[in-house]
């Protein structure tokens, strides 16, 4: 009895005021965890083609709850078309939020909700985040949750000074390797001339294949490279075949051996290319 | 997919977005409000546990506000005039110290704002009325829950009153009175015990009785009326100066006729008390304003401010609340020139702050004492309207700071005679803006002109003169020197980039005659207002800027001509003809020669214009669109006129300074595809209401030809539609529906469409993808200008729904990205990648990035020497303004660009060469002596 009584005031109120509301929450999620953060400029828009004397665009500001609220969504007399909205939220541009799809029947209230997605046809509903009963029971107050997508990045990040990008600095690296050169030379020419230049050869190598080593698609096209070129063919040439005079080469004073031969215009001499000395030798 | 486009985006466009660092030192911006209020401006604490207050109002604009006292920044605003649905001429504005809550009322709507984030608390329509008067209730009966207070409304509704009174939480009615008695609803007050209902009843022959009736706060029962004989005395509801608000005894005041005598009562009790008015000036008293205090246990004293034409005085009244006696106390003395006075209260005590042309004062209540004086620092020579103030008491000595609103739009916070801020208010209303240029850089140009002309010999000698001239600077510009290069170590940016145009000054015209000329070099100051001429509604046309002087001309054939360095007007030329539609601006394309003709409103030029060669396109009132050969002002050329249900709405040109570096597009393939460059292109867009479609004609300006047409189907006219043109391309918006099938989208759309030769000469091949689906509306459309065209374009596009401006790269919109498929090796290599139909704004994009520029009404656009930068300013309610680099500032060195670490490395070489010399010299020797 109680509750039919109720029921009828709410028919009664439903007579009166002859349209529902729409509430739109925000939930926390990973990407808001406090909706209460949003702007106060934050609103929600109804948007469809305007027919008739309806309200065609309406908007709703946020609330101190972090809701939306649409009240007395728009009817108009029963024989007319069910409306089919568009529904955006826009939050200063900041976070980012899906776009719903909102249809309401020509009394006011919602028959459905769901995700749209933009650039798509308008039939191409996704997520039902509402359906009317079957039953034909209509709710007058709709409640959903908003979906956050993202958020939007303004700023450009300058880049950091560190020391360490001016050891990466290759002009850097350059008078390093000079400086070394310099000072440290003269000592191990006096020790032992061959380890030091075989290093120094070494890390030559190591640095002009670093990018060769990394990957494999990019080494191949490196190693067909090589082939073509008489530098580091012979390089490869001189590390894959073991003895080999570095020191010689580097005097530039010639030796016997048909891979120093092939080196030829790599170092000073400039006598003949590498593939056909191999195929001589 | 989206993810690929997104990563073809990231790299093809260079990012042109702003660096943190580079906020409020590139761009500026004036969030305003509009005209505060005088009874809907005051100072509110909005938390009951801070004792900082921040100062709210509610402008004449509709905008709900509160700014920070201490720096003049907004804090928050929201706009409540797209709420309200009946136009309202003044919104109210209710608040209360420590209460969560301010409620605004305009036209029919209510609302309740959060005072701390300005976040909606509720919102209310009332049916078929306008709110006419609005009260917080500050006193707490047993009902009341803990939480916001309640609020009381007075409602007329067609003639009949509704006092209504409203949860302070949630906003539902919690009880209603109606008065249909007939009487004209006035106003509502509120004691501790009682609230009042003010209502103005019609007298027999004329005037009104004011009629108060009483009614219990928790039922909305009446519990006693009263009517005061005041017909002789009222004869408009404006007649009654004040209804006293929340007071302990809350007062209704006017005055006679004659002005001679003051009548107080004391609401809720029978008695009026008369006081003579003293006016020792001799002069009519032009405004009486009542000023008292509207905390509930404030002294029951007032103050009553006289102002004439040329001076103003005081008198302070008390309230006896034993027996309802108004006695005056004393009198602030006659002052020649403006004051303004506010009260405020701390504790129950009342003060009064006075702010005189000159000085600043503040008394107390209860007597005379002058309890602290300061001088203004920088006296005004404009008339202040109305303050509110807050006295802060420091033992004996008080503090105050106040509010002042000046006749000229300027909101001024001055603190113990000193102007702490100053928010150019005035500038919401502007109708147009130019870049100006000044003098200086003429003068040299005029200079070298001299020299050009003279013979060789001669020019030589001038220029050694001007040399010679120069040399004065010479020592100023040395002492400058070390401080220039230290600065310019120690600065962000590397050079100071003034000399290259980037810090020009604009001028602003408002609509109410005023002209104001803002440093785009400084944060946008405003470096002068003036007030061109005397109007409420300036239909400024067209501003044209020459170098040190700028004229602006009106509608109505006037204009007024005004220096841009001082402000002073120059030159004026009385309004002569009929109202003109449009002023066109004639020049040569280097804008050396600029000539203006008046378009009436049948699209005929008022005049005939000289240029021998010049045609012009004009629109008409009715919707037609008109082209003009020099010499004939009366018979067109050509006429345009849309097909029969379509409404002209927009007519686009190419930008007169619109330099094309390339002809032509270097295809994948190695051949070229040469651009459809034709300066005088028209995109004129036409709505049809009643079939909901858009029309875009792409006329050529000097046939009257249409090169293109194409007809959108499903648009809504009444949201924007904005359009912009430029080299051999335009774009357009709108809003598309579904219109019928449901397999189309619905949503914000933008189309572009590039023009190019064909190899045929009458035909123009045209390439159009399908429509970029969009997430929001564009209100307006501007691209960007550099000096040669060659920085990539961005299109300039203002978003109403987020407040923001953001910037499209033309090469994301390339028409020619391929559809439905990957781009081929050639389309690939010529920068092309698959089209997307979403297009989301990259938060790169937004030129305004946080900012939330509201209520944009048009950008400009202008080259800078550098040809990487273009300058952005846009106004219409805000003001923004800022430079944009599409291309990156590759012409600039920037912040990234360390003077340091080349000043160090210079230093480590050196030391290095230091070091190596000796040794190298001396392993030299030591090698002579090996041999």
């Amino acid at each position: 009895m109680h509750f039919s009584l109720t029921s009828l005031l709410l028919l009664g109120a439903s007579a009166l005021v002859s349209a529902s509301s729409l509430t739109i929450t925000i939930p926390v999620s990973s990407s808001l965890p406090n909706p209460h953060v949003l702007p106060a400029t934050s609103h929600a828009t109804l948007t469809t083609l305007p027919s008739g004397e309806k309200e065609h665009t309406l908007s709703a500001s946020l609330t101190r709850s972090a809701t939306f609220v649409f009240h007395d969504l728009p009817s108009s007399s029963l024989d007319a078309q069910p409306e089919s909205y568009l529904l955006d939220i826009r939050s200063a541009g900041d976070y980012v939020f899906a776009p719903y799809r909102v249809d309401v029947a020509a009394d006011g209230t919602i028959l459905g909700i769901w995700e749209t997605f933009r650039g798509n046809p308008w039939d191409n509903r996704g997520t039902e985040k509402y359906i009317v009963d079957v039953a034909g029971k209509k709710q007058l107050d709709v409640v959903v949750e908003a979906k956050v997508i993202g958020r939007k990045v303004f700023y450009e990040q300058r880049a950091k000074f560190s020391p360490l990008s001016l050891v990466k600095n290759p002009m850097v690296l350059l008078a390093v390797v000079a400086m070394g050169l310099m000072f440290a030379m003269p000592k191990l020419m006096e020790n032992s001339t061959s380890i030091a230049v075989s290093a120094f050869c070494l890390i030559v190598y190591i640095s002009s294949n670093l990018n060769a080593l990394v990957d494999p698609e990019m080494r191949a096209e490196f190693e067909q490279h090589s082939r073509a070129s008489p530098i580091t063919g012979a390089t490869n040439n001189a590390i894959a075949g073991g003895g080999f005079d570095l020191a010689g080469w580097m005097a530039g004073t010639g030796s016997p051996s048909p891979a120093v031969n092939a080196a030829g215009p790599a170092g000073s001499t400039g006598r003949d290319t590498s593939g056909t000395a191999r195929r001589r030798g | 997919m989206r993810l690929q486009a997104a990563l073809f985006l990231a790299c093809l466009s260079p990012a042109a977005a702003i660096y943190p660092d580079e906020i409020n030192h590139v761009d500026f911006h004036h969030a305003l409000l509009g005209a505060p209020s005088a009874d809907s401006t005051f100072f509110l604490k909005p938390s009951p546990s801070s004792n900082a207050s921040l100062l709210y109002t509610l402008s004449d604009k509709l905008i709900v506000g509160a700014v920070n006292p201490r720096d003049g920044a907004l804090v928050w605003r929201q706009n409540v005039s797209r709420s309200a649905n009946s136009p309202a001429n003044a919104g109210l504005l209710r608040g209360l110290d420590g209460n969560d809550a301010l409620v605004g009322a305009a036209g029919s709507y209510i609302s309740s704002w959060s005072a701390q984030d300005g976040k909606l608390g509720w919102e209310n329509w009332v049916s078929g009325g306008v709110v006419a008067d609005l009260e917080l209730l500050e006193l707490e009966d047993a009902t009341a829950s803990s939480g916001l207070r309640d609020t009381v409304a007075v409602i007329n509704s067609e003639g009949t009153g509704i006092v209504k009174r409203l949860n302070g939480n949630n906003g539902r009615t919690v009880w209603e009175y109606k008065d249909a008695s007939g009487d004209v609803p006035f106003q509502v007050s509120s004691s501790s015990t009682e609230i009042f209902y003010v209502s103005l009843q019609s007298a027999l022959l004329k005037g009104f009785k004011i009629k108060v009736t009483a009614l219990d706060p928790l039922s909305g029962q009446v519990t006693r009326q009263q009517i005061l004989n005041s017909e002789a005395d009222v004869g408009t509801p404006e007649s009654v100066i004040y209804v006293g608000a929340n007071s302990a005894s809350p007062i209704i005041v006017w005055t006679d006729k004659a002005q001679k005598t003051l009548k107080v009562n004391v609401i809720g009790t029978k008695e009026v008390t008369s006081i003579a008015i003293d006016n020792t000036s001799g002069s009519d008293i032009r405004q009486i304003t009542v000023h008292a205090p509207h905390k509930l246990n404030a002294l029951p004293h007032f103050l009553v401010h006289y102002a004439t034409e040329t001076g103003a005085w005081a008198e302070v009244c008390h309230v006896d609340l034993m027996s309802g006696k108004v006695t005056k106390v004393y009198q602030l003395p006659y002052l020649p020139g403006q004051s303004a006075v506010a009260a405020s209260v701390i504790d129950a005590n009342v003060y009064f702050t006075r702010i005189t042309d000159s000085e600043a004062l503040v008394v107390s209540s209860a007597s005379h004492g002058i309890l602290g004086r300061w001088d203004l620092q920088k006296p005004s020579s404009d008339s202040a309207l109305h303050s509110v103030s807050e006295v802060v008491a420091k033992g004996k000595s008080v503090a105050v700071r106040s509010a002042l609103f000046r006749k000229h739009g300027d909101w001024q916070l001055i603190r113990n005679g000193q102007v702490e801020w100053t928010r150019h208010e005035g500038l919401i209303d502007a109708v147009a803006a130019t870049w100006a240029e000044s003098a200086v850089q003429e003068d040299l140009a005029h200079e070298l002109e001299v020299e050009g002309h003279e013979t060789v010999i001669g020019a030589y000698l001038h220029r050694v003169k001007r040399h010679a001239r120069d040399l004065q600077y010479l020592p100023d510009w040395l002492k400058d020197l070390p401080k220039r290069i230290l600065s310019s170590i120690l600065t962000d940016e590397v050079s100071n980039l003034d000399s290259f145009g980037v810090a020009k000054p604009v001028l602003v015209a408002t609509k109410n005659g005023r002209v104001y000329a803002l440093d785009t070099g400084n944060h946008g100051a405003v470096s002068w207002g003036i007030q061109a001429v005397e109007t409420s509604n300036w239909a400024v046309k067209a501003i044209l800027a020459s170098p040190g002087a700028a004229t602006i001309y009106s509608d109505d054939g006037s204009s007024v001509t005004v220096d841009v360095s001082t402000g002073e007007i120059i030159a004026r030329v009385e309004p002569s003809s009929s109202k003109l539609l449009a002023i066109a601006v004639l020049g040569a394309q280097d804008g050396s020669k600029l000539a203006t003709v008046g378009v009436n409103a049948d699209g005929s030029p008022a005049t005939s214009f000289a240029d021998e060669d010049g045609f012009l396109v004009t629109t008409s009132a009715d919707g037609r669109v008109l082209g003009w050969i020099a010499k004939d002002n009366k018979i067109p050329v050509w006429e345009f006129v849309p097909p029969s249900g379509e409404k002209l709405v927009k007519a686009t040109a190419r930008p007169a300074h619109d330099p094309v570096a390339s002809i032509g597009k270097v295809l994948g393939n190695r051949s070229v595809l040469y651009k459809y460059l034709n300066p005088n292109m028209a995109l004129v867009t036409a709505v049809n209401e009643e079939t909901h479609t858009a029309s875009f004609y792409l006329l050529d300006g000097v046939s009257g030809k249409v090169l293109h047409a194409t007809t959108q189907a499903g648009v809504d006219s009444t949201q924007p539609i904005a359009s912009a043109m430029s080299e051999n391309w335009f774009a357009y918006s709108f809003f598309g529906d579904v219109s019928g099938r449901e397999s189309s989208a619905k949503g914000y759309q933008l189309v572009i469409s590039e023009l190019y030769e064909s190899p045929s000469p009458t035909t123009v091949v045209l390439s159009t993808p399908p429509a970029f689906m969009i997430p929001e509306p564009i209100s307006h459309m501007a691209v960007t200008q550099t000096r040669q065209g060659i920085t990539t374009r961005l299109l300039l596009c203002t978003l109403p729904s987020s407040n923001s401006i953001v910037g499209i790269p033309r090469p994301v919109l390339d028409p020619r990205r391929p559809v439905d498929r990957d781009p081929t090796a050639a389309e690939a290599e010529e920068g092309l990648f698959r089209y997307a139909p979403y297009l989301d704004f990259d938060g790169k994009w937004y030129l305004s990035h946080t900012r939330d520029v509201a209520g944009i009404k048009d950008v400009l656009s202008s080259p800078t020497l550098l040809e990487s930068t273009s300058l952005i300013f846009a106004y219409g309610s805000d003001i923004f303004g800022t430079r944009a680099t599409p291309s990156q500032a590759f012409d600039i060195l920037g912040k990234n660009f360390s003077k340091l670490q080349l000043v160090l490395t210079v230093v480590a070489l050196g030391a290095g060469v230091a070091v190596l010399a000796p040794m190298t010299r001396r392993k030299q020797v030591n090698a002579l002596w090996k041999i």
